[in-house]
């Protein structure tokens, strides 16, 4: 073996040039599979982060306008939605659904201290909701479920806030704001990229703005049971049949309420991010065939300038398998040594990649963590090995034929 | 004394268009320890019988025996083999492969052998220092002369320690001081024991070869220069 790895090396090395040039193209087309594939991943990532489990099996209803007519009422009227809709939907749906998430807004609330106060949006959210989840906590806690419950007068205050009233994030925490009126205990202190607007428990806002049941514009149904697109269409139906009921239009009116399921539409996105990722290991794996096609074409070359040298061979005991071991392996040291080059290069660049997206938000909405992992990076050097042993045998095949006495000749 | 060469009604044809019949029914006897020299002009034929006594290429009918072996319609690796244990060979152009040193290029065969590199390089270097040759054993062939590459290619010749070294003009590239040195060479190896066909066109050469063979028109040319014609395969 250490024979010939030595007989390769010389070879190579005599033909430096050539053997640099045809490395790189296999380099290069790797190189481009690994930023391919890693970006691929990347998108993949941020769509995976964005529409996380909790909020990907969800369906949300709005409220609408009938298309027809029903129970004594003309087509046209306004479908409103209601916090005491919530229970309902939840009673009407056990097996599925687990929760009912809601938001409801005031514009402008002041939030006071004795000596400051800010006056932004102050918004009534459930805990796990996707807007609370958009909070990064930077001090103290988020909302819970017995803030929400118990109608606490807890309030998550945004930082810039929190450093208006308080001087500092964490010095807010524990604090008493005073809001609407009433005094409100400040929970925790998160960061946004772009909301200024407070949080507090939702049933706490429905309770103080409209006596517990006013309206809302938006009923987000959580229900993990849902396990395929089969199950995300029929929970779609009942809920539209649930809501005819309790708002007594047709179950056949599709207008009543317009049902945005945000599942199925997950799963589409998921399957054509799959096809994405399909498209691009083709183009990846044609961009290093075209690296490999390279270098069968390169061995051809040095298989037809080395007949001399075969047939000196060929004279002195060497048989037809060990020229062609010797062809293949040659190409397979040239593609595998280069290969691997272009799967480091390829790989430093997308934890470089990884360094500088993390540090941009914008960005990040779109490509999370664009690497590849390290299972990817063992098949594609076996992918490598076997791509080159392919790559050298049409040349090994040519160089096993050539006859020692025509090659001898051959100057 | 034993044949080590022994041809009977050897016969070779090209084919083509026009087929060319190159040997004609050659009957050839070389015993062991000879040193022979065959002659002949430029497409006689003398190539074709090196490279059929050097097993590089096959010839039609009649039979072939080298040191008993009978060399008849071998596969590709066995004649390899063949090659490889029984015959040395010395070319005109020297057939040195440029990117190996003295060393390994002499080592080279041994490598066919499946012989380990670093007992392959101590009897390399012994057949260097045979040739006179130990102080270039790392220097590439492009780095010697043409006396030293000619001996560089006898040490590879004989590292396998071959029943028969075969040589094609092997002073056709080298000045006559150095032609001379190479046949000294020859004539030691021969002295020893060795069997040595020398083709050649160079009648000095011939002349230092205890026998010699002329070829014409792809017979054998007997000393009285009568032919000796194949037997009739009609008679």
């Amino acid at each position: 073996m250490l024979d010939l790895i030595n007989e390769i090396r010389q070879t190579l090395t005599n033909n430096r040039l050539r053997t640099i040039l045809t490395g790189i193209s296999v380099a290069w087309g790797i190189f481009m599979l690994i930023i391919l594939v890693s970006m691929s991943r990347g998108v993949f990532n941020a769509f995976e982060s964005q529409m996380s489990s909790s909020t990907s099996a969800t369906i949300e209803i709005y409220s609408g306008t009938t298309t027809m007519a029903h129970g004594g009422f003309k087509e046209g009227r306004r479908v409103r939605l209601n916090a005491r809709d919530i229970p309902e939907i939840v009673a009407a749906h056990p097996d599925m659904v687990d929760e009912v998430h809601s938001t409801l807004s005031v514009d402008t609330a002041k939030v006071e201290t004795p000596t400051d106060y800010t006056s932004q949006g102050l918004y009534g959210a459930f805990p796990g909701s996707r807007d609370l989840n958009r909070c990064k906590i930077i001090a103290g806690r988020t909302l819970n479920h017995a803030d929400n419950s118990e109608k606490r007068r807890s309030l998550l205050l945004e930082k810039r806030n929190a450093e208006l009233l308080f001087g500092s994030a964490d010095n807010a925490v524990g604090q008493t704001v005073k809001s609407m009126g009433l005094a409100w205990n400040v929970v925790g202190v998160f960061q946004h990229d772009w909301d200024r607007d407070n949080y507090v428990p939702f049933n706490t806002l429905m309770q103080i703005a409209n006596n517990g049941d006013g309206y809302v514009w938006r009923l987000s149904v959580l229900a993990p049971g849902m396990k395929d697109e089969e199950d995300g269409k029929k929970l779609e139906q009942d809920l539209r049949a649930t809501m005819a009921r309790l708002k007594n239009f047709s179950p056949d009116d599709s207008g009543g309420v317009w049902i945005y399921n945000r599942f199925t539409s997950y799963l589409s996105s998921r399957a054509g991010l799959g096809y994405l990722d399909i498209a691009i290991w083709v183009i990846g794996i044609l961009t290093m065939l075209s690296g490999i096609i390279g270098v069968s074409n390169i061995m051809f070359v040095s298989v037809r300038e080395r007949t001399h040298e075969i047939g000196i061979r060929r004279a002195i005991g060497a048989k037809p398998r060990s020229i062609m071991g010797q062809v293949v392996a040659e190409s397979v040291v040239i593609t595998t040594l280069f290969g691997y080059i272009g799967v480091v290069m390829g790989m430093a660049l997308t934890e470089v990649a990884t360094k500088l997206i993390e540090g941009n938000a914008t960005i990040g909405q779109a490509i999370q963590n664009p690497t590849v992992d390290l299972s990817i990076a063992v098949k594609v050097t076996v992918v490598l090995i076997i791509s080159g042993a392919l790559a050298g045998l049409a040349p090994a095949i040519k160089a096993t034929k050539v006859k020692p006495v025509e090659a001898l000749r051959d100057e | 004394m034993a044949s080590i060469i022994s041809l009977t009604d050897v016969n070779k044809t090209y084919p083509g268009a026009v087929p060319l019949h190159v040997l004609k029914g050659i009957n050839l006897e070389i015993e062991s320890g000879e040193l022979v020299a065959i002659m002949g002009a430029s497409g006689s034929g003398k190539s074709t019988l090196l490279n059929i006594l050097g097993i590089l290429d096959n010839y039609d009918t009649g039979t072939y025996t080298l040191d008993g072996t009978l060399i008849r319609d071998l596969s590709e690796n066995r004649a390899a083999e063949l090659r490889n244990r029984l015959i040395g060979f010395v070319f005109q152009s020297f057939n040195l492969i440029g990117y190996k040193n003295a060393q390994e290029n002499v080592a080279l065969p041994l490598y066919y052998q499946g012989i380990g590199r670093r007992k392959r390089n101590i009897l390399a270097m012994e057949q260097l220092e045979r040739m006179g040759l130990a102080d270039r054993a790392h220097h590439l062939p492009g780095e010697l002369s043409g006396g030293q590459k000619q001996r560089v290619a006898i040490a590879r010749a004989l590292i396998t320690k071959p029943s028969l070294i075969l040589a094609d003009e092997p002073t056709g590239a080298l000045d006559s001081k150095t032609s001379r040195e190479v046949m000294e060479v020859f004539r030691q190896l021969n002295d020893d024991g060795m069997t040595i066909v020398i083709v050649t066109h160079d009648p000095g050469v011939a002349a230092q070869c205890k026998r010699t063979i002329r070829i014409s028109d792809g017979l054998i040319v007997p000393d009285n220069s009568s032919i000796i014609l194949p037997p009739d395969p009609d008679a």
